[in-house]
């Protein structure tokens, strides 16, 4: 066994870069262009920015776990292509295809002209493309941590704030559909390339290898340049266990409380825990303003079509407490979306603009049928429904029980013994 | 000695068991006070079979989703209840939950609440005293 053989040399060999490989004489020579780590990244990249649309664009805010990890993904991959970026090998490296702008204008005139040479590397345009797909991704990846940390107060940047969090995420979705259009772009100027050069770049982008040319316009292409393998795996370590560090501190035990968090359930005035959990579990406070909460304390004699009536100083405590903790008072997601109430019903949630148009694509008899009930509980889908947070990936709409001859097989329904 | 040992069980036993029958005796004083009170304001003897009629009646005049007592309490008092917001209901039968009709606040707090849902006015005091009545032996 050689003894030099490890998995360094097996993933950054620079070994096969300096041979062409002649298979006959009257072959096509062929010269190694794009390194392992380079096409591990471009096709790595595709899986990360695919999973990350499909759960994105598709798939829903009850993915949002795997548009997290697809994202970081994305990230790391871009982040290590930084550095390879720096020490790689020869087509990697930016200094081998970053180009002035009057050198990509002159290649556009070149090709209008018809008259553009083959690149072996990345032509200009290429080149270009692949920063803007880069600081792209990194974009996107950047503003959908401070998304998770201003609306969702999700660390590392947890303490942003909802509305510095709500920008975020609308750049977020800006940059998702000018990532959209790049691609589109890119796969575009790939098959033109291809046509233009008759030379298949999707293939070459597999195998690495593409044929040799003495009329290229990088040719001869310098092959002189070292791969940096240990500094490479340093300067990544460093990179990311700077990132990790950071990262991780919000969470740390030292961590101060969240600023305008919600209450917690512990910490409820004790009338409103008991009185108010009688009949449905007790809502979070900050799921209506004060504005709310003083009518709906005031009218408990007709509480949602049922007498819910308390002693008028209990309710006025309850009332007095409710205020201080209202939406108006949390600077989370869901405090901020039902701040803006419906009209009409300004004590129900549930015909919040907000809640319609989230809860618009469940079927009306999931919500009536068990173990649900009703529009009414919360906790029956959204398992954090009693802290107040609401996390999208804590969703699950349970399965209806199984039905024997229309009747249920849970506890009676309470329909269903008024007949008996 | 053994005659000793057989003193100090029978001072154990004697005050677990005193330990385990003084909360329900307070108990039972608790809602028989309740009870005398309702009978009282009534003026007439209380009636456990009229309050297993009221009980489980239909009612009208309240709200059609509940026209009786029984739409959440279910018709096994021994059992679990729902109300219509989802949450479980203690037992209604004493034998079951020997804590009801201890609290006269909680009484009359959902006397007050569910006569208003079920018939669309208060109950009377007399209607009370029969429904804890039948419920006490329950």
């Amino acid at each position: 066994m050689a003894p030099h053989i490890s998995w360094f040399s097996i993933l950054f060999s620079a070994s096969d870069i300096h041979h062409s490989h002649p298979t006959s004489a009257k072959a096509v020579q062929q010269i190694y262009v794009w390194d392992r780590f380079v096409r591990l990244f471009h096709w790595g990249l595709l899986v990360a920015v695919t999973l990350a649309a499909l759960s994105g664009f598709w798939l829903g805010a009850t993915w949002i776990r795997l548009h997290v990890v697809a994202g970081l993904l994305a990230a790391s991959l871009v982040l290590l292509r930084l550095i390879w970026g720096l020490t790689g090998s020869h087509h990697a490296r930016f200094s081998s295809f970053v180009r002035a702008p009057h050198e990509v204008l002159a290649h556009l005139r070149e090709l209008r002209a018809g008259v553009a040479p083959r690149h072996i590397g990345h032509n200009p345009l290429g080149a270009l493309m692949v920063l803007m797909l880069l600081a792209v991704v990194l974009s996107l990846a950047i503003t959908g941590v401070m998304t998770l940390g201003g609306e969702f107060k999700t660390p590392p940047l947890a303490t942003l704030s909802y509305d510095q969090g709500q920008f975020a995420h609308y750049v977020h979705k800006l940059l998702a559909w000018g990532l959209g259009g790049l691609i589109a772009l890119h796969v575009l100027g790939a098959l033109f390339e291809s046509l233009r050069t008759k030379e298949n770049l999707p293939v070459a982008m597999i195998t690495g290898r593409k044929a040799l040319r003495n009329e290229d316009a990088d040719f001869p292409s310098n092959h002189s340049v070292r791969i940096r393998p240990v500094l490479t795996v340093i300067a990544a370590m460093v990179l990311f266990s700077g990132l990790a560090g950071w990262a991780g501190l919000p969470g740390g035990s030292g961590h101060p409380p969240l600023p305008h968090a919600p209450v917690s359930p512990s910490a409820f005035n004790v009338d409103y825990a008991s009185e108010c959990s009688d009949c449905h579990a007790a809502y979070h406070p900050s799921l209506l303003p004060g504005s709310s909460w003083q009518q709906l304390m005031a009218h408990l004699d007709d509480h949602f079509g049922e007498d819910a009536s308390l002693e008028a100083q209990t309710a006025q405590e309850i009332s007095d407490w409710l205020v201080t903790v209202s939406a108006d008072q949390v600077d989370s997601k869901p405090a901020h979306v039902f701040r803006k109430v419906s009209p009409a019903h300004p004590d129900a949630i549930s015909l919040t603009p907000f809640w319609q148009k989230t809860h618009a694509a469940i079927p009306k008899k999931t919500f009536s049928q068990p173990p649900i009930y009703g529009a009414f509980n919360c906790a029956a889908c959204h398992a954090d429904a009693a802290t107040g947070w609401f996390f999208p990936s804590n969703i699950s709409i349970p399965k209806p029980p199984i039905t024997i001859h229309g009747n249920t097989s849970l506890v009676s329904v309470p329909s269903a013994i008024v007949e008996e | 000695m053994k005659g000793r040992l057989a003193l100090v069980r029978t001072a154990v036993v004697l005050t677990l068991a005193f330990a385990l029958v003084t909360p329900s005796v307070a108990a039972a004083g608790a809602r028989s006070s309740i009870i005398a009170g309702f009978a009282a304001k009534a003026g007439k003897p209380l009636s456990a079979a009229r309050g297993k009629a009221f009980f489980t009646g239909k009612h009208t005049g309240g709200k059609p989703e509940t026209p009786t007592c029984l739409t959440c309490h279910t018709s096994n008092l021994r059992g679990m209840g729902k109300t219509r917001a989802g949450k479980a209901i203690k037992p209604m039968a004493v034998s079951a939950n020997p804590e009801r009709f201890t609290d006269p606040k909680k009484v009359a707090k959902w006397f007050r609440r569910n006569c208003k849902t079920v018939l669309g006015r208060e109950c009377t005091a007399q209607e009370k005293g029969d429904v804890l009545t039948w419920l006490a032996t329950q």
